[in-house]
Order: structure tokens, then sequence, then C-alpha cells
């Protein structure tokens, strides 16, 4: 243990991430890591588990992270604060992101923005939907995206510039190299764009131009078959425009400036083979990110200077242990520290912090060969708020040879987050409203009330208390089915029920009108729906078609119209009736239906290769528009449209690569809705593999 | 006041004779209606681009149904006052009536007897009004994207005349001839037809609570 952590600290610069250190067979069976937390066959996997393969990302242009994801079954990305994840009908808040198994951090509003990802180095991605808390711990409600980048291997190095609509230009690095026991990585992405305006004449940008910067290493050491040690380090660089005008009094407010945020992740890992029985692995972690946000209002002294710095440390050890061929278990347990200064929060100089500490143990037993049964269990012992504990089931039964059923149960968490808990921000501008986080809530209002500017307090001010984590319970019940090697079903129900959600509510009202706000467990919500998808790999063809089928609701809300509490208005006789329960479409931003069709097609021989994919949503609640608290009226809906992106290109024997495409090629735009859409928008690459020539 | 149209809405009558019907006939209750009553439409709009009116209340009598000149404002003759979204009663600093109102959650209909122990409230000042002013406090909410007023459905005004007698209002519309434009409508086409009040209301002669036949 101790020479251990010596070799950990020595070899910090030499090393690469181990989570991914599997050898696989992605034709026959493909193994993923983030299921279980060790290494198993997809189709020994017990909870919805799906790969996107790297070669696939490429095929399809993406650039960023968001554009890979938003193409897959059952995920859509959404707009707010930046591009989120919405999986099982759950927010973007829900489900979280690991890059080599750590999670990143730097979520504004509850979102991590996913465009902040480059795919570039991406050799697969992982998706675990139902709660994954068991294993993972706050934020894997929804479930779990795990980035794996590429290993370390034989020596190649590649270069592509892409260039598009926008003035979009991307160019990446990608290198490795082995020599003996070492081995080590890089790869480098710039990615630019002048930004768009979806509104002719408009003052300010839709999107504003950007420059994003990432640089990633990996380095890896082994020192024999049993022992390896390994460890990347990112950086990630974002500087967007700012230009923001803002109307008072009939004047237009000019302020420019921009909006800079960073990244940076170091994570060690050093692994060990005991005996042909025993594993065990210690992780280091450490990430920083850092959001700032200047403006210089013209005509002003002084500036607006806006600053979220946030840390998280942690450190870990898992051990996997064979009993038997029917016995395994996997134990763990590690340490957090996390941390945040804003001046959001009192004063930057003020640092908020919370530590964590955590132990987790699963349990994999075959009692027959056709049944396999999991069974796990994570403790998170927090200083800041509740301690959390999430069990899991799950258990995979193969009926025939070709058929399997899949069935789980588990709870999931999200921690309040330090918004939560520590906001302390007041606009002057807009109504002078404030939000105070719940554990300075009460304080804030004392001082407030001793200096004779509160005018009442509301009911819900009684109310604040310790904030709870959010926590959720999630069924999945799946089914399998593979009736020739070139044909795959998969079909799978869920239900997550939300308790706890945290809310913003009306605490007090001040003597100037203006509302205060802080957070409370007020809500409990439900997704349920249905996932479907059908694969046909023949020869050169790669067909996928998915639909996911999706009801939500808060749960209030639905008490609420069962007791005759909601109305709605008859809109061609203005006359008010209750609301059926029917008529109620659920929460916000969720599509009832989506599908999407992708086809990938790679000429043999040639190295030529085509794609096409089109996604389907169906029409989607926004806001609510009379005031009766929920989503009913055909003028509450956005529109349901079809995106078709297209691509195409050819690897040349002398390791050129070439490629187009055009994304969103019906140009479907919404003003309104997808401000993030800004229509068609076509691509050109062209690459260069300087050592690893392409074989057909 | 031109272009006020009244309609009156003929109800049903209850054919058969209520058994609590103890001294004399009860007359049948009518459900009325008032369409496209004007309150303080937009005449101009300011320096700094916001639309204001003359700023004049258009007074209205439940019990005679019809618009009261505002010569008549300091007396018992009208029971509910509208500018803009704002609505008063007779009561209190809004004038010399015994007025005054509520707003209960529910169905016009469901409405049928105003609960003994219900307060009614009174015009306390202008920012302390018995029909709350403001978006999504009372009656309507104000869409700030689409820029339109929408009465929330389920909301019932329960008012007390200037005289003290009881009666109920839902209000059905904010916009000209009870149609609400287009969230995809022009700026100009919403505050042009903005201000025409289109409601139901009924009122008990007798004094009693009662708001059903």
């Amino acid at each position: 243990m101790k020479l251990s952590i010596t070799l950990l600290g020595f070899f910090c610069f030499f090393s690469a991430n181990a989570q991914d250190d599997s050898t696989f067979n992605s034709q026959l069976d493909e193994v993923v890591v983030t299921a279980t937390r060790s290494e198993r066959k997809l189709s020994n996997v017990a909870v919805p588990t799906s790969i996107i393969q790297g070669k696939r990302i490429a095929q399809s242009g993406s650039l960023r992270l968001n554009d890979i994801l938003g193409e897959q079954t059952g995920l859509f990305i959404t707009e707010s604060f930046g591009k989120g994840l919405q999986m099982q009908g759950l927010s973007a808040d829900y489900t979280l992101i690991l890059l080599n198994g750590e999670p990143l951090i730097g979520r504004m509003g509850g979102v991590i923005d996913l465009s902040r990802i480059a795919v570039g180095n991406i050799r697969k991605i992982e998706i675990v939907k139902g709660p994954s808390s068991s294993l993972y711990g706050s934020e894997a409600l929804a479930g779990v995206i795990n980035i794996i980048t590429d290993q370390p291997a034989a020596d190649r190095l590649s270069a592509s510039i892409r260039y598009g609509r926008f003035n979009t230009l991307d160019a990446s690095v990608n290198g490795s190299i082995k020599r003996g026991k070492f081995s080590a990585s890089g790869f480098v992405n710039s990615n630019s764009s002048e930004g768009y305006t979806l509104l002719p004449g408009s003052v300010q940008k839709t999107v504003e131009p950007f420059w994003r910067f990432t640089n990633q290493f990996q380095a890896a050491y082994d020192f024999s078959d049993k022992t390896k040690l390994s460890a990347s380090l990112r950086y990630n660089l974002e500087d967007i425009t700012n230009s923001i005008t803002v109307q008072n009094l009939g004047q237009n407010i000019v302020s420019a400036g921009s909006e800079v945020n960073k990244d940076l992740n170091f994570n060690p890992v050093l692994s060990h083979q005991i005996s042909s029985r025993i594993k065990t692995q210690f992780r280091g972690y450490i990430s920083r990110f850092q959001s700032v946000q200047q403006l210089d209002v013209k005509d002003a002294v002084v500036s607006y200077h806006d600053e979220f710095n946030q840390q998280f440390y942690r450190i870990e050890n898992q051990t996997d242990l064979v009993f038997s061929d029917k016995f395994n278990m996997n134990v763990g347990g590690g340490y957090i520290h996390e941390g945040v200064s804003s001046n959001r929060y009192d004063s930057l100089s003020t640092q908020r912090s919370n530590n964590i500490g955590y132990a987790f143990v699963q349990t994999e037993w075959l009692p027959i060969e056709r049944l396999s049964i999991i069974g796990g269990m994570r403790f998170d012992a927090n200083q800041a708020y509740a301690s959390v504990l999430s069990p899991k089931l799950a258990l995979r039964y193969r009926i025939t040879e070709k058929m399997s059923f899949t069935g789980s149960v588990g709870r999931g968490f999200k921690a309040p987050d330090f918004r939560q808990l520590y906001l302390n921000f007041t606009n002057v501008a807009a109504g002078s409203y404030s939000v105070f986080g719940s554990l300075v809530a009460q304080d804030e209002i004392k001082v407030l009330v001793a200096n004779n500017q509160i005018d009442n307090l509301t009911p819900s001010f009684y109310k604040l208390a310790d904030l709870s984590p959010e926590t959720s319970t999630g069924i999945n019940v799946g089914f399998h089915y593979n009736p020739v090697q070139s044909l795959s079903f998969k079909l799978n129900a869920f239900r997550n029920d939300i308790d706890n959600l945290i809310l913003t509510d009306v605490i007090a009202f001040k003597k100037n009108g203006g509302q205060i706000f802080s957070y409370l467990n007020i809500s409990r919500a439900l997704t349920q729906g249905l996932e479907a998808e059908a694969n046909w790999k023949k020869g050169s063809l790669d067909l996928t078609a998915g639909y996911q089928f999706l009801l939500t609701a808060d749960k209030d809300v639905l008490d609420d119209i069962n007791e005759g509490k909601v109305f709605t208005r008859d809109l061609e006789t203005g006359i008010s009736r209750r609301i059926t329960r029917s008529e109620y479409a659920g929460l916000p931003n969720r599509s009832k239906h989506m599908a999407n069709l992708r086809i990938f097609y790679e000429w043999k021989n040639t190295g030529w290769f085509a794609t096409a994919r089109a996604i389907w949503r169906s029409k989607w609640g926004t806001t609510d528009i009379d005031g009766n608290g929920v989503i009913n009226r055909e003028d509450e809906f956005a529109p349901g449209f079809v995106q078709l992106n297209l691509s195409a290109g050819k690897n040349l024997r002398n390791g050129l690569r070439l490629m187009a495409g055009v994304d969103n090629v019906f140009n479907y735009k919404d003003v309104v809705n997808l401000p993030g859409q800004p229509g068609y928008n076509w691509y050109l690459t062209v690459g260069y593999d300087f050592m690893n020539k392409h074989k057909h | 006041m031109k272009g006020i149209a009244l309609v009156m809405f003929s109800v049903l009558l209850v054919t058969a004779c209520s058994k609590d019907d103890n001294n004399n006939a009860v007359q049948p209750l009518n459900e009325l209606r008032a369409t496209d009553i004007i309150a303080d439409t937009i005449i101009g709009f300011s320096a700094t681009g916001q639309p204001f009116g003359s700023g004049k209340f258009t007074f209205f009598s439940l019990e005679n149904n019809r618009v009261v000149p505002s010569s008549d404002s300091n007396s018992n003759k009208w029971d509910i006052g509208f500018r803009g979204t704002t609505i008063i009663t007779n009561s209190g600093v809004s004038g010399p009536g015994n007025g005054g109102g509520f707003v209960q959650v529910g169905t016009f209909e469901d409405l049928k007897t105003i609960a003994a122990d219900s307060v009614f409230r009174t015009d306390l000042s202008p920012s302390n009004l018995a029909i709350p002013a403001g978006s999504n406090r009372a009656w309507f909410v104000y869409n700030p994207l689409a820029n339109l007023v929408t009465p929330i459905p389920g909301r019932v005004l329960v008012i007390r005349t200037a005289l003290g007698k009881f009666a109920k209002v839902e209000i059905l519309n904010y916009y000209k001839g009870g149609v609400t434009p287009l969230a995809t409508a022009s700026d100009d086409d919403k505050i042009r037809k903005q201000r025409y009040y289109t409601f139901r209301f009924m009122v008990q002669p007798d004094g009693s609570k009662k708001l059903s036949n």
C-alpha cells in the first residue's frame, strides 16, 4: 500500500488511463466497463447499455459530444445552459458524465455543456440507462455516459482539418507512441466559429463567436503483466465572445466582453493483479473548473465580473475479487473533497466546501448457467447534506440462445449542489429579486428583516430546512432477441419515480415588491416509457432504427387533476372546465415520441463510406400560456420535426482521408424553440494518417 | 362607447318548482354575457416605447347589465370597473358603494352558493385591491414572450355589488371580439386589440348568496 502510493506520486507525469485496458473484439461481442465498473461482455450485462464506437463518431462527422449523443435512441439535447442531455425523460442535471470513469465537473445551472467535450480522440462512448448511484454516487439518476478515449497503443500520428458553414474551423492532431513498457498519447483540438444570427437585424447574435481548445495527454507504464500505472491530463479552454444589449427605459445599454471557461482534469491510476482472483486499482482525480464572465459596460466606470471556481479532488480504490466461476465481487471506497468559490456566493475569497466519504460493494452470482444476479449498494456520507444509501438489484436470464430477459431496480440520487446551498444573488436590474441558497437564506432574511426591508414572509419560508438529496427509484425491464447473427432487437420499459425534487419557491416579499426565492425539496415527478431498437448488420451495411415512447408528470399536478383543481378553457366558447388526465402533457420539453434511423455503409476494398441519420421528435410542451399551471393547449407546444444528416468520405491508401457532409439537410429552423439549431450546416474534412496507412 | 354589444344569453328555465320555495315565486337567475367592454384602450406610446391609455376606468353595473358613464363614478350606480388588466370594485378607495369581492378557484357552474364564511375583500389602496392586480395573482396571466394576456381558467370573481347584492363573474377574453390574437401576430395587432373584456356573470337580486337556479 505504502509502495503503491509512492509509485503513484512518482509516475504521475508518465501515466495514462487504465479503465479501458481491456482487449476486445468489436465484431463478436463488445466489452463494457460502465455497467458494472468491471469488464463485461455487452451480452452479459443486466442493465440497459449501449456503445457508440469511435469509428461511427468519425463517420458521422461529429465534433462535439452533443453532436453524436443527439443521434442516439432515447436521448436528446436540451438547450438551456449549454447543450445538456435528456435521458429517460430526466433533465440534464440527472445524468452523470464520466471521462474515462471520472466525473466531469463544471455544471452551470445544473448542466454540463456537452459542447465543451471534443470527440476527436474518443474510442467509444458507453451509455448506461437507469439509476447507477449504487456504483457512482451522486448525479447517476437517469444514467451514466462514459467517454473512453483512445488508449496509447502502437505508433500513430494523424491530423485533420475541417471547414464548414459559419466559418467553423476545427483542427486536430492525434498521436501515440509505444516503446516497450512505456506508451503515451496526445490529442490537441482547436474548434472555432463566428456564430450565427437567427433573427436578421437583431442587435445580438443568437450564438456568439467562440473558440475552444482541448489538450489531452495520456501515458502508461507497464511494470509487469500484473502492474500498470497510467495517467491522463486534460486541459480545455473555451472563449465565447459576449456582446449583450439590454433595453432599459428605452435606451440600449451595450456591454461587450467574453465568457471564458476552463477545465483541468488529472487522473493517475495504478492497477495491480494481486493474484488470478484479485485485482486492485488505485485512482486519483483532480479536476478544476473556472468560468469567468467579464463585461465592459459602455460608458460605465465599473465593469461586470462574474466568476465561478470549482474544485473536485478524489482518491479511490476498487478491488475485484473472483471467488469462483459463479461468484465474484467488487468492493471499493473513496474520499472526495470538493469546493467552490464565486462572487454569486458571498465573495470570491469565501471557499465553500464539502467532504464525502463513500464505500460500495457489488456482487455477481450465477446460480445456474442461464441466470446472473447482480446486487450492489453504495453509501455516501456527506458533510453538507444528509447521507445516502443507494442499493441496486439486477438480473439477466437467458431464455434461449437467442433470447434473454433483463430486469433491474435501483435507487439514484443527486446531491444538492453548491448553488442550491449557498447562492446569494440579487438582481437589481430585473425587479430586484433575490435568490438565496437554503443554508444561507434564513440568515440573509434576518438581516433584511432587521433593516426593515421585508414586507412579508410566505408559508414556504417556514418550510426552509436542510436540503436532502433528490432521490429516485428506477425500474428497467428489458428483452433482447437475436433471431440471426446479423439481426438484433432490444426492448426496454422504464419507470423512474423521483422524490424530493429541489425547486425554487418564493419565501418572502421585499417592501419594494421584489421577490426572494430559495430552494426547497418540494416536488415529485415520474417518467416512464418504452424504448425499442433494431439493428441489422450485413456485410457493408449497418442499419439501426430506434424509438422511444415517453410519458412524464409532476405528481403533485396529477394529484391536483384528480382532485379537480386544474382547469382549462374551451378555446371556442371561452368557458372554463376541469382538465382530464389525458389532456395533461407532463413535464415541459419532453416529446412523447422520438425515433431515429441510422444507416452506415462501407464499400469493401475502396475506402468509401456513406452515412444517413434521420432523427424525429414529436411535438413537445414549452410553456404554460394560460396560467393553469400545466401544458395542455395546442399553442403551448413546439412543433415536432425531422432532421436528416448526411456524410460521405474516402480513406485513401496513402493515408489521406477526405470527407464531406451536410447536417440538417431540410434546413429545419425554429427560432423560438430551437435557438441552437442554425439550419443546414455543410462541412469538408481533410485528414492524413502519417504512420498507419489505411487497409481496405 | 360605440361598439359595445351586450348580449343576453337565454338560460334554460328550471321547470320544476324548487322545494324550498317558501314565499314569493323566485325569478330564475339569468346568465348574462358582456362583450367588448372597452377598458382604457391604448392611445399612444411613451418616449421609451411603453403603450399607455387615458388612465380612466370603464364602470359597469352588473345589476343593470350596462356601462355606467364616468360622470357617475362617485355613485352606487356601478359595481365593477376596468382599466387595462386592473379590475376595481365599488368599495374602499375606489368608490362610495358597499362593494367588494374575492377570487375563487373553480368553475362558474360549480359556484352555486357563496360559502357563508367567505370574506369579501375591499379596495384598500390602488396596490391592494379586492381583486389583486398583476399577472398570475387573480384572473389573468401575462406571457412576456408572446406578449399576450390570458384569463386563467377556473377563476371566478365573486363580487358584492355597490348595493350589497351578490354576483359571480368569469372573465372570458381580453381582446376585441373575444378572440385572442395568435402568438405569432404582430405586436401592433396585439396592442390594438387588447383591453376589450368579454365576461359572463350572474347576479342574485334577492340579496342571498345563492348563485344558481
